[in-house]
């Protein structure tokens, strides 16, 4: 017991030290994305391994972007050799030297060079063969995600379903593009986010549903025996604690629900006011909304709770087995007989006018209280999983989100699937649908020689039937992609160098709510928008 | 075929094929393409040998924007920028490395780009964008921003605003402003008196957090309320008359120390390095792949202006990438009372027993106007001036005195700043 506590006091006092100290260089070439990511997402990045396949000028983009944050490795795979036009619209060859050489291995070292604690490397061989192979189907399937750039539609095909076939394997992004118009796809089975940095839910203070310290304090304060500076600290969630029970023993035990009683309970926080202009008071009827929706558990995280994990078992070597165990840790501490009924308690207090003393004691009082409930829902929880693994989840519990996706080009094989998409979103279906269509004749001749407005009209129909209607969006999308078939141009390529890396960096770091459909992107009318992720 | 293009447009850096990717949106119109796009090598001559545009910041942006326009196809390029590269820098501006720390990022950057991508020719200037005058900014076909600094933009923005000579359409200089923070960012296109300008949009801004003076000196309770009063009421105490300087690391050292005493004094967690130096310097979270994507659209826009091979945005695109992908490209309308590009008065309405101190204090916090000590004047006298020292004393009992006795209803007020790079004129009506 002593040496456990001795033990906490050494992390604590490192922890203390590392945090007073000018930073070391890595942190400081980090810091701003530290700021975003932290610790956490920063080691993630740096086990991480990539494997691209191709580098074309929009391949390269997205592994600058990549290589700078600093990911573990990355690999190119790519049997081209760089033509003149690669030379002139890919920032990682060097220029017309480049021309005639292996396009993977003149990229890797221009991109290395960003980084030195990346390491990198080109595999000049065709994907194609390598994945008719069991030794290049291993090779593939052992990094952590693959990116593909405008492979072709039937090696697009075999990776898909070789990448799907195992959940252990990676996920799979996949880029398209042509002139002014791109989309992207991930494929994954199951992405867990316990860190998703949105505030759509904010974490609940228990206001009417205090836990005893919060209520002690509210009912042996009397308000009215305070003098006129105390009384101006009383922090806002005492007064609602207070307002709450003082409204439910007048009104059956209810809360306030209907307009007029919302009203009325915001009038009644302000007749507790002892001077028209005491902050904290306005602050409690501005704060006044905590009250009108608090669930024990957001519906989003309540659903989580009926979700049935892709391996039943759930072994450890299970994907995602920690997050699913701390799932159903959770819903057992919501559920225990003798808990609080809802969520724990994420221990976080938004600032408020108050005093500095009345403020660190609330912020004690919630600190504790959560420590109370953290350690109660530990008693579930499997040994495997870190303490601050633990502790990230409880702090997020409010928000945590898992989402479930498609393998790629199974909405391409719905086709009611795509007509009600093309009504419901004329211009990114009919956009999706042509760069699928550009795909599927660029497999017939790679130099865009069979691609046609009329052509391409064809094979939208050919995936959507016959008989549908294509809406005016159609047009402009295939005559754009007429224009520039094969037209990787430096500015979407790079538009799409950021918008894939952000997605890797989501993917990898498990914070942030990656996009689960295909991204669509038209850069005449610059517009993005997601289909075909339901 | 690009052989005979070489041959036409003379430069003997354009391999054969070197623009095959950028050349199948120029050698043809696409549907929604405006008639007067001329494809075929007179757009293609006139990006590559006439266009001269102009980059503001050689950051996060800036290093972007420049290879991007580069590899478009745009052949003389100038970038201003008044930093030096530092280390924090590195995890997105790839123009540098670690051996560049401490040079000028426009030189650096500047370098960079010729030493890559062959023919282009790049002139950097190391200093602030104030140092050049109209006639500097009259020579570029498109300027595009990539800053980091709202007082930087509103010159840029007032400059190009005040240049517009409407019997002259040369004179009207697209201006392209692109932005970041995290996951999220903007990009816009202001045509300068036609368009909504950046002013228009002043209050689109999140409000600077900012802790009231109370809360730092006496209630303070979270970590960075001992950080503010550290740098904004220790440090004058203790060392009067020398300035904070944010990036000395023996100043944030100083800083920490003693936010840190306060801290403890207070019994209250968090205060560390990271957040010290964050909180003074205003440090905003920025990563490669979020500049790339504005930077990106920026430079589409700038290529779409030049070439009109496409439409170009009308007129304000923001992307969040935090929830899947957002986002959300709209017309922002320009503000009739705009002080740079609307030219009418603001019209104000002041209570009666306001005094002058809180009229000015009512100017500092609106957020359409964010003006930091403005100094004050009507037609006939001056009602507040902040220097020269004698004419502060002054004009300083005014201060005190209320605004119905100083002005008449319907008079104009001008309001000028160092920082404000235009006079704004407000209209006051009593209430």
């Amino acid at each position: 017991m002593s040496a456990a506590v001795s033990e906490s006091q050494d992390i604590e006092q490192a922890t203390a030290a590392i945090h007073s100290r000018p930073p070391d260089n890595k942190t400081r070439r980090y810091d701003r994305q530290l700021r975003l990511w932290a610790a956490s997402g920063q080691n993630a990045l740096e086990s991480s391994r990539i494997l691209v396949l191709s580098s074309s000028a929009t391949a390269t983009a997205v592994l600058k972007n990549l290589v700078l944050p600093g990911i573990g490795h990355f690999t190119i795979l790519d049997s081209a050799i760089t033509s003149p036009a690669d030379a002139g619209n890919n920032f990682f060859l060097a220029g017309p030297s480049s021309i005639g050489k292996p396009r993977a291995q003149e990229a890797v070292p221009l991109l290395r060079e960003l980084n030195d604690s990346v390491e990198g490397e080109a595999v000049v061989k065709d994907v194609k063969e390598l994945l008719r192979t069991d030794d290049g189907k291993a090779f593939v399937s052992a990094f952590s995600l693959v990116i593909a750039h405008n492979l072709q539609k039937d090696t697009t095909d075999d990776l898909s379903k070789l990448l799907w076939s195992d959940l252990n394997y990676p996920p799979l992004l996949v880029v398209r593009s042509a002139g002014f118009l791109a989309e992207f796809f991930i494929q994954f089975h199951e992405q867990c986010v316990a860190q998703p940095h949105t505030d759509e839910n904010v974490p609940s203070l228990r206001i009417i549903r205090p836990f005893s310290a919060l209520t002690q304090w509210a009912s042996s304060l009397d308000f009215d025996s305070l003098d006129p500076t105390e009384h101006g600290h009383i922090p806002f969630v005492i007064i609602l604690v207070k307002a709450v029970e003082q409204w439910k023993a007048s009104h059956d035990g209810k809360l306030p629900a209907t307009m007029p009683e919302r009203r009325a309970f915001k009038e009644q926080i302000a007749e507790m006011r002892k001077k028209i202009d005491e902050e904290n008071f306005d602050e409690a009827e501005a704060q006044a909304w905590r009250i009108w929706s608090d669930p024990p558990v957001p519906g989003a995280v309540q659903s989580l709770f009926g979700l049935a994990p892709l391996t039943p078992g759930l072994t450890a070597d299970a994907p995602n087995a920690g997050f699913h165990a701390l799932l159903r840790t959770l819903e057992a501490f919501v559920s225990a007989p003798d808990g609080p009924g809802s969520l724990p308690l994420s221990g976080a207090l938004p600032d408020m006018r108050t005093d500095t003393e009345s403020y660190v004691k609330l912020q004690t009082v919630y600190k504790e209280f959560a420590a109370v409930e953290k350690v109660r829902s530990r008693l579930v929880i499997a040994p495997a999983i870190s303490d601050e693994e633990v502790d990230t989840f409880v702090k997020n519990a409010h928000h945590i989100r898992v989402l479930r996706g498609h393998r790629w080009g199974e909405w391409d094989a719905d086709k009611e699937a795509l007509a009600s998409s093309l009504s419901i979103f004329p211009r990114e279906t009919a956009t999706h649908l042509g760069l699928a269509a550009l795909s599927n004749l660029l497999s017939k001749a790679p130099d865009g020689s069979a691609v046609t407005v009329d052509a391409l009209r064809a094979e939208v129909h050919k995936l959507v039937g016959d008989n549908v209607e294509l809406p005016e969006d159609l047009e402009s999308a295939i005559g754009e992609l007429a224009r520039a078939p094969t037209a990787d141009v430096p500015n979407t390529a790079a538009f799409l160098g950021g918008m894939v890396a952000q997605e890797a960096i989501k993917m990898i770091t498990k914070q942030y709510v990656p996009v689960n459909g295909y991204c669509v992107i038209d850069m005449v009318d610059m517009w993005t928008g997601t289909v075909g992720g339901q | 075929m690009a052989t005979a293009e070489v041959l036409v447009n003379g430069n003997q850096n354009d391999w054969s094929d070197r623009y095959y990717h950028v050349d199948q949106i120029l050698d043809k119109p696409g549907p929604r393409t405006d008639p007067s796009f001329l494809a075929g090598e007179e757009v293609k001559k006139f990006l590559r040998e006439a266009c001269k545009i102009l980059v503001i910041g050689a950051g996060g942006l800036g290093c972007e924007i420049l290879a991007n326009l580069a590899l478009s196809g745009f052949k003389d390029i100038h970038v201003i920028d008044m930093d030096t590269i530092d280390i924090s820098n590195l995890n997105r501006q790839f123009l540098f490395r670690p051996k560049d720390v401490g040079q000028p990022k426009a030189i650096v950057a500047a370098e960079f780009i010729m030493n890559r991508v062959p023919g282009v020719k790049v002139t950097p200037y190391f200093g602030k964008i104030q140092d050049k005058d109209e006639e500097y900014y009259m020579q570029f076909n498109l300027v595009i921003c990539g800053l980091d600094s709202v007082e930087a933009r509103r010159w840029i923005n007032a400059t190009l605003v005040n240049m517009v000579d409407p019997e002259e359409p040369e004179s009207l200089k697209p201006l392209i402003d692109g932005g970041t923070e995290g996951f999220k960012g903007q990009a816009r296109v202001i045509l300068p008196t036609v368009t909504s300008c950046y002013e228009c949009s002043l209050d689109m801004l999140n409000k600077p957090t900012a802790f009231p003076i109370c809360t730092i000196a006496n209630t303070p309770r979270l970590p960075e309320h001992c950080i503010e009063w550290a740098s904004v009421l220790e440090w004058p105490k203790v060392f009067k008359d020398k300035k904070l300087d944010t990036d000395d690391p023996e100043h944030i050292g100083w800083l920490f120390k003693t936010a840190s005493a306060r801290a403890k004094e207070f019994k209250i967690e968090g205060v560390t390095w990271s957040l010290t130096q964050g909180v003074v310097k205003n440090i905003i979270p920025a990563i490669a792949s979020t500049n790339a994507i504005i930077a990106a659209s920026c430079c589409n826009e700038a290529f779409k202006i030049a070439t009109s091979s496409a439409a170009y945005l009308n007129n304000y695109f923001m992307l969040i990438g935090t929830d899947g992908v957002y986002s959300f490209t709209f017309e922002h309308q320009k503000r009739e009372d705009c002080p740079v590009c609307g030219g009418q008065a603001l019209d104000i309405t002041v209570n009666k027993e306001w005094t002058l101190e809180r009229l000015i204090e009512m100017l500092i916090e609106r957020q359409d106007v964010q003006v930091k000590k403005p100094s004050l004047t009507t037609a006939t006298k001056q009602l507040y001036l902040q220097g020269p020292p004698q004419l502060e004393e002054l004009t300083r009992p005014n201060l005190e005195k209320k605004v119905s006795e100083l002005v008449e209803e319907g008079d104009y007020i001008t309001v000028t700043a160092r920082t404000l790079p235009f006079d704004l004129t407000l209209r006051v009506t009593y209430a």
